[in-house]
C-alpha cells in the first residue's frame, strides 16, 4: 500500500498516454452510448419511507443501480433476477467487454505479464476490475468476483505478484467464482500468484531438518478454509504444510508456470484434522488435503459467516449461517446454492441500509448511479488508494475487511470525490448530469427530492430536505444548482450506507 | 494547596491516591504506538549475543557477535551489554539508547496461541485475553477513561488511511497522511455553505456515520489555521524519506502545535519473514533500518517536548527460534517490545531472558517463552508515562505486574 501511493503519483505524470488512447476510447464511449449503457430517457424513482426493495437488491449483489435498473428489477421480479444474475453466462455483456477488454495484461498467459513494466500492470488490473464493476450486466458475479478476492486475497506488491495476479484473477477467482467451493480452492493452492503471494514456492523438505514453510498451510486452514476457531490445530498446520511441499513456480523458460518438483516434496504420511494421508502419495497430497479442509464442517460454517457478513449484515444473524451452512454442505460447496440462500432470507430483505460502504463500492455505486462515462484512468483510480482500497493492494492475507469500522476515517475523501464528480472535476469521467435530471423529473419544483430518491432509493425525511433546500438558497432551478445538490446527496450519509 | 500541575510531585500524588482526576490540557501528554505488522523477529533486533542456542538454532541467519577489539565490524551486532547486542542497522539509535530514552522489554507477548497474526493483532490491539472479547480497542478505552481528555478528532490519530482496532471505541479519531490533506472540495464555491449542509446532513444521521461526519467537519475547522503551513523539524531530525518517516514527522508537527492529541498510531509492515529474512541485509535489515532512523529522527525532533511524548514499539509475536528451511523464521510467541521518551527508564534491557529452548509442551506455535504479558507493560506506560490513573478501566479484570520501564 505504501509504495502504491507513490508509483501512482509517478504514473500520473505520464498523463500523455492519457491523450493519445483518448481517440480509441471516445469511439468506445459513443457506441456503447448508442447501444443503450447510457441513462434512460425516463427513470421512475422510489418515493417510499424505506429503501426500494429492489435498489436494496440492486446495491447488495451489485454495486447499486443504473440509471434505469430498479424500474428493470421491479418488472422482472426479484427472484427471478437474482436466478438470472446466478447463471451470468447467458447476459449479453459485449459493452462492458467493449471496455473492459481493451487492458490487455488480462489477455496474457501468467508467464507473458512479465513483459510489462509493474506500472503499467497495476494500472491496468485496476482499471479492468473498475471497468468490470460498473459496467457489467453481471453484477452479482462481480460481487462474487469481489467477494473471492478478498477471500483469497493477493497482495500485488509482493514478489513477483504482480506478474503472476492477472492469470489468479481469470483462472481462479472468475472461473469459478460462480462454481464449486472445492475447485476454486483447489485452483487457489496452485496459483503460481498464490504460490509466490504465501511462500508455497519455497516450501520444501529441508536437507538437514524437516521444517516446512508453515505459511500457506496456516492461512489454508485458517482464512481459506475452516477458520481461526474451525478447530484445527499447530500440528494440523504443521502437517498441512508438509502434505504442500514440492509446488513450485518456474523462473526460467515458461517462466510463472507452476510445477511439482517431487525432490522438494516430504512424501511420508500425514494426518491433518485426523485423517491420514498416506505416504507415497506425491503430488497427489495436494488433491487429499484440500478434499480434507472443504469438506470439514466448520469450513461450510466459515463462509456462510462470511457470505452472511458481506451480503446481509455485519452482525451476522445466527440463524442465516446455520441455514446457509446447511445449503454450502449438502450441495458440496455449491457457490451458486449457496449464495442464493442468503439472497432470498427474509434477513437479507430486512437489512436495508445496515452496511457502511467501503470506498470501492462507493466508488463504483456513485458513478453507476450518475450513469457515468469512463475508461478508469489514473485521477479516478488514486481515489481508491488515497480512501486505503487501492485494487490487489491489501497487504496481508486476510483481505479488505468487510466492517463499518476501519473505513470511518474516509469520509472527508468521499466528500471531496462526491463534489468532483458531480461538477466535471475527476478528470477522465464524464457525467451525464444534465440527462440525468431530466429523465428522473429533477428539472421542475423541488429537484432535490426527486434526486435524493433517485440515489438513496427512498424519500428523504424532513430533516434532510431541510438540508438540501437551506444550500440551494435564493439559487435559481437548473443544471448549476443541481450540480450542488447531487454533491451534497452523494456525500450524505444515505448514500454512504446499503 | 494543590500542587501545580504537571510537576513531578504532583503527578506523584496522583499516583498514590489514583482518584485524582488528570487535569493537564487535552494533549498535554502524548502516547505513540508503533505496529510492526507481520511478527517481527526480535531476536535479531534485540541480539543475545551471549547465548550459544542463539547461534546453534540459526547457522544461516544469526547476526555475528561484536568483535572483542574496539574495531566495529559493519555486520556484527553493536555491544550494548555483556549480553545483547543490536542489530548493526539499529545504529541511528545507539545514543539514544545509552542516553536512557530507549530501552526494552524482552519476553513479552499474549496468551494467544493461535499463531494467526490476525487474531493475534486484534487481540493485542483490544488489549483483552486469549478469547475474551471486552470491547473496544484498547487505545479507544484509554481516550474514554482519560479525565480530562478532550473529544477533538485529533486526540487520536491515525496515520495512514484507515482506524486500527485498537482505537476502536475511541470517542472520537481521525485518519490521515498529512494536516494539509484535510480540506473541503475546492472546487464547490462556498466551502461555508457546504460545511452547513454536510453537518445538518450528519446531524439528521444516528449512529456511528453520523458522529463520524460531525468529528470530520470539527476537524476542519481545527486545522484551518495551520494548513499551508511549513513545517520544519528541529535541526537534527532526519526523518526517512518514506511513507513511515514522513508519518512520524507530522506526528511530531501536530504535537508541537498542541492541538489536542494524545495518542498517534502508525504501522510499519512487512514482518512476516518467512522466506529469506537475511542478513545483514535483505528484507528485514531494510524494515530495521527504516524503523531506527525514523526513531532517531522523532527524537531528535522532539526535543523540549520528550517528557510528554511517549513511543511504544510492538508487534502481535515474536518468530520461532530456529530458522525454517527457506532461510526464515515461522510464527512464533514473545517478542522485546521498545519505548521510548523522557519518562522511560531507558539504556537497559528489562525482563528476564527465557532461553532459547523451545518448550513442546507448551500451546500454541514454539518461540520465545512469554514472560511478561503485554498488558503490564502497557499499563506501566500509560499510568506511568502517559498519566492515566485509571488503567484498570483500559484493561478490566486484568493485574499488571511492576515491569520497570517507567521511572527509575
Amino acid at each position: 500500500m505504501k509504495t502504491s501511493r507513490r508509483h501512482i503519483l509517478a504514473t500520473s505524470a505520464a498523463a500523455g498516454t492519457l491523450a493519445a488512447l483518448g481517440g480509441c476510447e471516445k469511439l468506445v464511449s459513443k457506441a456503447s452510448a448508442k447501444l443503450g449503457q447510457t441513462v434512460p430517457d425516463s427513470v421512475k424513482v422510489p418515493d417510499g419511507v424505506e429503501i426500494d426493495p429492489a435498489h436494496h437488491l440492486l446495491n447488495r449483489a451489485g454495486f447499486g443501480p443504473w440509471p434505469g435498473d430498479v424500474e428493470h428489477v421491479r418488472a422482472v421480479g426479484e427472484t427471478q433476477w437474482i436466478d438470472q444474475q446466478l447463471d451470468p453466462n447467458p447476459i449479453r455483456d459485449e459493452l462492458c467487454e467493449m471496455r473492459a477488454g481493451r487492458c490487455q495484461s488480462q489477455n496474457e498467459l501468467a508467464g507473458e505479464c512479465f513483459e510489462f513494466s509493474k506500472e503499467f500492470l497495476r494500472r491496468d488490473m485496476a482499471r479492468y476490475a473498475l471497468l468490470r464493476a460498473v459496467y457489467s450486466k453481471r453484477q452479482l458475479f462481480e460481487a462474487m468476483v469481489g467477494f473471492w478476492t478478498d477471500h483469497l486475497n493477493i497482495n500485488i506488491e509482493k514478489g513477483t505478484c504482480i506478474y503472476l495476479k492477472p492469470a489468479d484473477d481469470r483462472l481462479v477467482v472468475r472461473k469459478h467464482a460462480l462454481g464449486k467451493f472445492r475447485d476454486l480452492i483447489r485452483a487457489s493452492a496452485t496459483s503460481p500468484a498464490m504460490l509466490i503471494y504465501l511462500d508455497g514456492n519455497e516450501n520444501a523438505r529441508g536437507k538437514e531438518t524437516d521444517v516446512p514453510n508453515e505459511n500457506y498451510g496456516r492461512e489454508l486452514l485458517e482464512l481459506h478454509t475452516l477458520g481461526v476457531d474451525g478447530g484445527y490445530t499447530q500440528h494440523d498446520v504443521y502437517e498441512a504444510a508438509r502434505a504442500l511441499t514440492g509446488w513450485r513456480v518456474r523462473t526460467g523458460f515458461r517462466k510463472g508456470s507452476v510445477y511439482f518438483d517431487e525432490k522438494r516434496h516430504d512424501d511420508r504420511a500425514k494426518t491433518v484434522l485426523g485423517k491420514v494421508i498416506p505416504a507415497g502419495g506425491k503430488e497427489k497430497d495436494i488433491e487429499e488435503l484440500v478434499d480434507i479442509a472443504c469438506r470439514h464442517p466448520s469450513t461450510a460454517t466459515h463462509i456462510a459467516t462470511k457470505l452472511v457478513r458481506r451480503f446481509v449484515s455485519e452482525d451476522t444473524p445466527k440463524s442465516l449461517i446455520q441455514k446457509t451452512a446447511e445449503v454450502f454442505r449438502t450441495s458440496d460447496g455449491d457457490i451458486k446454492q449457496t449464495v442464493r440462500a442468503v439472497l432470498t432470507s427474509d434477513e437479507f430483505k430486512n437489512s436495508r441500509g445496515a452496511k457502511f460502504k467501503p470506498p470501492f463500492r462507493f466508488v463504483v455505486s456513485a458513478l453507476r448511479a450518475v450513469g457515468a462515462d469512463t475508461h478508469a484512468h489514473d485521477p479516478l483510480i488514486e481515489y481508491l488508494t488515497r480512501m486505503g482500497q487501492g485494487v490487489f493492494q491489501y497487504p496481508t492475507p486476510d483481505g479488505y475487511p468487510d466492517k463499518t469500522s476501519p473505513w470511518l476515517g474516509t469520509l472527508l475523501w468521499r466528500w471531496n470525490f462526491a463534489f468532483a464528480l458531480s461538477t466535471g472535476g475527476v478528470p477522465s469521467v464524464e457525467t451525464p448530469l444534465a440527462k440525468l435530471l431530466g429523465a428522473v423529473g429533477a428539472t421542475g419544483d423541488a429537484p432535490e427530492v426527486k434526486l435524493f430518491e433517485h440515489f438513496t432509493g427512498h424519500a428523504p425525511t424532513d430533516a434532510q430536505r431541510a438540508a438540501l433546500v437551506e444550500s440551494i438558497g435564493e439559487k435559481p432551478n437548473g443544471l448549476e444548482t443541481s450540480k450542488g445538490l447531487v454533491s451534497l446527496i452523494l456525500a450524505s450519509p444515505s448514500f454512504q450506507r446499503f | 494547596m494543590r500542587e501545580p500541575v504537571g510537576t513531578r510531585r504532583g503527578f506523584l500524588r496522583q499516583l498514590v491516591f489514583g482518584q485524582l482526576p488528570f487535569v493537564e490540557n487535552p494533549g498535554a501528554r502524548t502516547l505513540v504506538c508503533i505496529f510492526l505488522r507481520g511478527g517481527a523477529d526480535t531476536l535479531n533486533m534485540l541480539v543475545p549475543v551471549g547465548d550459544g542456542d542463539y547461534y546453534r538454532n540459526r547457522p544461516t541467519l544469526a547476526i555475528a557477535a561484536p568483535s572483542k577489539g574496539t574495531k566495529k565490524d559493519a555486520d556484527a551486532a553493536i555491544r550494548i551489554d555483556d549480553f545483547y547486542g543490536l542489530h548493526p542497522k539499529m545504529s541511528p539509535l545507539e545514543a539514544v539508547y545509552k542516553e536512557g530514552r530507549l530501552g526494552f522489554v524482552q519476553a513479552v507477548g499474549s496468551d494467544n496461541t493461535s499463531g494467526s497474526h490476525f487474531e493475534a493483532q486484534d487481540q493485542i490491539e483490544h488489549g483483552e485475553s486469549y478469547r475474551k472479547n471486552i470491547g473496544g480497542g484498547w487505545l479507544g478505552r484509554h481516550l474514554r477513561s482519560r479525565i480530562g481528555g478532550s473529544d477533538s478528532p485529533l486526540a487520536g490519530v491515525a496515520i495512514g488511511p484507515t482506524l486500527p482496532e485498537s482505537l476502536r471505541g475511541a470517542p472520537a479519531a481521525s485518519a490521515l497522511h498529512s494536516l494539509d490533506e484535510l480540506q473541503l472540495p475546492v472546487s464547490s464555491g462556498d466551502p461555508k455553505a457546504v460545511s452547513r449542509a454536510l453537518s445538518k446532513l450528519y446531524e439528521a444521521e444516528v449512529g456511528i456515520i453520523g458522529k463520524q461526519g460531525k468529528e470530520t467537519l470539527d476537524l476542519l475547522r481545527r486545522v484551518e489555521q495551520l494548513r499551508g503551513k511549513a513545517y520544519q523539524p528541529l535541526a537534527g531530525a532526519e526523518y526517512p524519506a518514506d511513507d513511515f518517516g514522513a508519518g512520524l514527522r507530522e506526528i511530531a508537527r501536530i504535537t508541537k502545535a498542541n492541538l489536542g492529541l494524545e495518542v498517534a498510531c502508525i504501522d510499519l509492515g512487512g514482518w512476516d519473514t518467512h522466506f529469506l529474512q537475511g542478513i545483514p541485509l535483505g528484507g528485514q535489515a531494510e524494515l530495521i533500518s527504516r524503523l531506527s532512523r525514523g526513531l532517531a529522527a522523532f527524537d531528535a525532533d522532539l526535543k523540549g517536548h520528550r517528557d510528554r511524548v511517549t513511543t511504544v514499539v510492538m508487534t502481535e509475536f515474536g518468530r520461532r527460534l530456529y530458522e525454517n528451511g527457506s532461510t526464515g523464521t515461522d510464527h512464533g510467541r514473545g517478542f522485546a517490545l521498545m519505548a521510548m521518551g523522557g519518562r522511560i527508564h531507558g539504556g537497559k534491557v528489562h525482563g528476564e531472558w527465557p532461553g532459547l529452548k523451545e518448550e513442546p509442551s507448551l500451546p500454541g506455535p514454539g518461540g520465545m517463552e512469554v514472560k511478561i504479558d503485554y498488558r503490564s507493560v502497557l499499563a506501566e506506560i500509560l499510568s506511568g508515562a502517559v498519566g492515566n490513573a485509571r488503567v484498570a478501566e483500559v484493561f478490566p479484570g486484568f493485574e499488571p505486574k511492576k515491569v520497570g520501564i517507567v521511572g527509575a
